[in-house]
This record gives structure tokens, sequence and C-alpha cells, in this order.
């Protein structure tokens, strides 16, 4: 089974998906994290970070998911005060208004971590609401393998050579 | 007497002996054909006609060939999902054995000069030359064999390009430049060989459409059932029509009157024919 390996993530994919592990190019000076991509229908080159140009080629049968990280700042807000990604999802954690582009009969989940010191939002859709139960099932298969590799501390204030 | 008997059976154990070998020989030849996809019967039993070349194990259509025969004992009908990094350090992941369409893998060096070409051609044009939903995925060896800087250098923009050795391995490449071609609605390599100019690359997919649009009448193809949308259905379409003959520029994709749809005198559900559409009462 393919392993995808980059930028302090990894994850050996299960049958069936394909994925991307990536960081933009910066631009205007703003500093891109990483973001991954995973997807039971081949991911166009143009995929959005949240899956713009990709969720309307989705299939009933097919799933979409997104692991984006943000910057350090963003640690210790509440948004992510939850530790560790969710890696058992249930079919009741999607609905069909929990989506970024809503579109007709797909349903979604979206959840805020901190895991290894990195914030984090994971975003899965599926491609039919109605379908959920026997999409959910792989949706785990597809988490449970995600590791996030732990960031080194911040040196301390005033820390460095003697 | 018995010298003449003697002679006689020295005679026909040497025609005998002749006669085996020619057997065998054209056993072999007959053999060596099937294995190339063009053999007539089935030398061996248990083993579909259909079955590709080098190993009986699955049974299914034989794979276009490019250039040059391949080994016979290679695997001809896999198509493993192919995972590395691109030239820019992302990971990557491709299963074109889980797509609707024909994803075509390039397997390319920066080395090699018959390469450059289709460098140049995917830089260039990207995928245009290829049927509409053709997926091209460039994949080279690996960044202990391969430059990351090199291959990033004459990566294509819009193609996909991962680093890759296992997938070399995997997909048995006996060369560069090599191309396969896999069908996602079965799973399996519909075409694949070593190819000197984009032409053939181009001609190797337009041929595995067609005989895969032939092998879909009757059982209706994932591609064309209903309730898909956007570029799937469009290709679709596009599918039927060419089925129908109808190809880009046919004037019944441009009607201005009934008569361009239906011919002369005809209608639609036996109505009679009408003036120009959107005019009809």
């Amino acid at each position: 089974m393919p392993v995808l390996r980059a930028h302090g993530l990894e994850t050996t994919l299960p049958s069936g998906f394909e994925g991307r592990i990536f960081v933009r190019p910066s631009a205007g000076g703003a500093v891109a994290h990483p973001v991954a991509h995973f997807a039971t229908f081949p991911l166009p080159s143009t995929t959005g970070d949240f899956g713009g140009g990709a969720v309307s080629l989705m299939g009933d049968t097919d799933i979409f998911a997104v692991l984006f990280e943000y910057g350090p700042e963003s640690l210790g807000t509440a948004l992510f005060a939850r530790q560790g990604m969710p890696r058992s999802l249930t079919p009741d954690d999607f609905r069909p208004y929990v989506l970024r582009r809503g579109l007709s009969g797909q349903s979604g989940t979206q959840w805020f971590f901190t895991e290894g010191g990195r914030p984090f939002t994971l975003y899965v859709v599926l491609g039919s609401h109605a379908r959920r139960a026997q999409l959910v099932p792989r949706v785990n298969q597809l988490l449970a393998p995600l590791t996030v590799q732990s960031v080194a501390p911040a040196a301390a204030p005033g820390a460095g050579w003697n | 007497m018995v010298a003449l008997v003697v002679a006689l059976g020295a005679v026909v154990a040497l025609v005998a002996v002749l006669v085996a070998g020619l057997l065998r020989s054209h056993a072999d030849i007959l053999k060596a054909l099937h294995d190339l996809g063009v053999g007539v019967g089935d030398p061996v039993e248990g083993r579909g006609a259909d079955a590709p070349a080098g190993h009986g194990a699955t049974s299914g259509p034989v794979p276009l060939r490019l250039g040059p025969p391949l080994p016979p004992e290679r695997d001809s009908s896999s198509a493993p999902a192919l995972a590395g990094v691109t030239p820019w350090g992302d990971a990557l992941a491709v299963a074109p054995a889980s797509s609707d369409g024909l994803t075509l893998l390039a397997f390319l060096t920066t080395g090699c000069s018959s390469c450059a070409g289709f460098w140049e051609t995917f830089r260039r044009s990207g995928t245009v030359g290829l049927p509409y939903g053709t997926r091209v995925v460039v994949v080279t060896k690996g960044p202990d064999r391969e430059l990351a800087t090199e291959v990033a250098a004459l990566a294509p923009p819009d193609l996909p390009v991962v680093m890759s050795g296992e997938a070399w391995d995997d997909y048995e490449v006996p060369g560069s430049p090599f191309f396969v071609l896999v069908d996602g609605r079965s799973g399996r390599r519909v075409g694949e060989g070593v190819a000197n100019g984009f032409a053939q690359v181009a001609d190797l997919v337009r041929r595995a459409e067609a005989e895969l649009g032939e092998r879909s009448v009757g059982g209706r193809a994932p591609g064309g059932a209903i309730g898909i949308d956007g570029p799937a259905r469009e290709a679709a379409n596009d599918r039927e029509l060419r089925a129908a003959g109808i190809l880009p520029g046919d004037p019944s994709l441009y009607p201005r009157k009934l008569e361009d749809l239906y011919g002369p005198g005809g209608s639609a559900g036996g109505a009679p024919a009408v003036g120009p559409v959107g005019r009809a009462g």
C-alpha cells in the first residue's frame, strides 16, 4: 500500500485512495503551512485547500478529506482546544449543511484540534449523505494510520550560544 | 530382405524424429505468437484466450502494445497505486485503478535523449492531443536516482510528477521513455510500451479508448450512467456521439430546423414536421 510522507505528516493509504501532502508556495509574505488531500477519485491538480474544484467531481460513493494545518499563532486558542485528531468518526458526525460548498446530496464534517503541538482542521466530505453508514468506515480506515510528527518545542527566549 | 527391413525402419525412425522436431518447433512458434498477443487458439489448457501476455493468472483483454516486444513473463495487467515525492518535496500518491477514466503513466528520466521530446511536449501542451478526460502522470525514478532540481526544471506545470523508484519496479519498466495506460473502470492496464514520439502515445490512447467504447456497448459504462454531471457527463456524451458517428462539426449538432434533426419529412414521435425550432406553435 502506498505510503505518503512529507512535511511532518505520514500515512499509509488504504486501497482505492490517492492523496498528496504539500505546502503551497508562499505569496505576499504569508507563511504557507502543510495541507493533505485524500480522495477516492482522481484529484485535479488545481484542487483548492478545502476541495474547491474537486468535490464537484465526486460520485455517490466517493470520499474527500483534507488535513489543513494552521500557523502557530492558533495554538492555545479555544477553537483548537481539542487534543488529537478524531480517528473514529460515526455517521452521526456528518451533516449535509457542514459543507464549504453545499452540493446536493453530499455530507460533511469538520473538526479543529491540536496534535503534536500543531493546530489542524480535518474536513471530510462524503459523496452521498444517504450512504454515510457505508462510507464512514472507509473514512476511519483512512484516518487510523495518519500520524502527525511533533514539532520541536520553541527555544526559550534568550537561549543561544554561550 | 532383413537389411531392407532394417533400412526401412531406420528411415521411418528418422522421419519420426524429424516430424517430432517440426511439431515442437511449430508449437514454440505458436506459443511465442500467442504471448505476443497475435496467436490463434489456446496453446495452454485452462488459460483464457484473452489472457494478457506473460501471465495466466488473470483473464482479460490483451493490452495494446507500443514499440518492440516486451518480455513475455512480465505482468502486463496489474495497475497498482504509486507513491513518491514530487520534485518540490511534497508527497503524492496516485491510484490509477480507482478512477472512472484512462490514466496514462509516462515513465521518463531526465537523462534519456528520447525523453526530452516528451518533457517538452507535456510542458508546452499538457494533455492536448489526448482524448478528453485522459489523466497524465509523469513518473521518474526516485530521489536516489534522479536530482529533484533537474526534474523540477523539466516538470510540466499542469501535470502531476511523482518521483518513485518503487513504481518503476511495480510496473516492471524496462527502460525510458515507457508508457502505461490504465483503464480505471476495469482497474487494468489496457496498453503499454516504448514510444519514440508523442503521436504514437496519442494513437495508443485513442485506440484503447475506441476499444473500451466498443466493449461497453450492451453493458453501459459507469461514465454513461444516469446521474453523472460536469466533465464526466460531457465526456460520456462525447463518447456516445462518437460511437454514433457524430463528430465535431457535424451539422446535426447545430440544428436550425427540425429537418436537421429528423431528416426531410421526418418528425419526432410521428408528429408532422414543423417550421424552424423555436417558432413551432
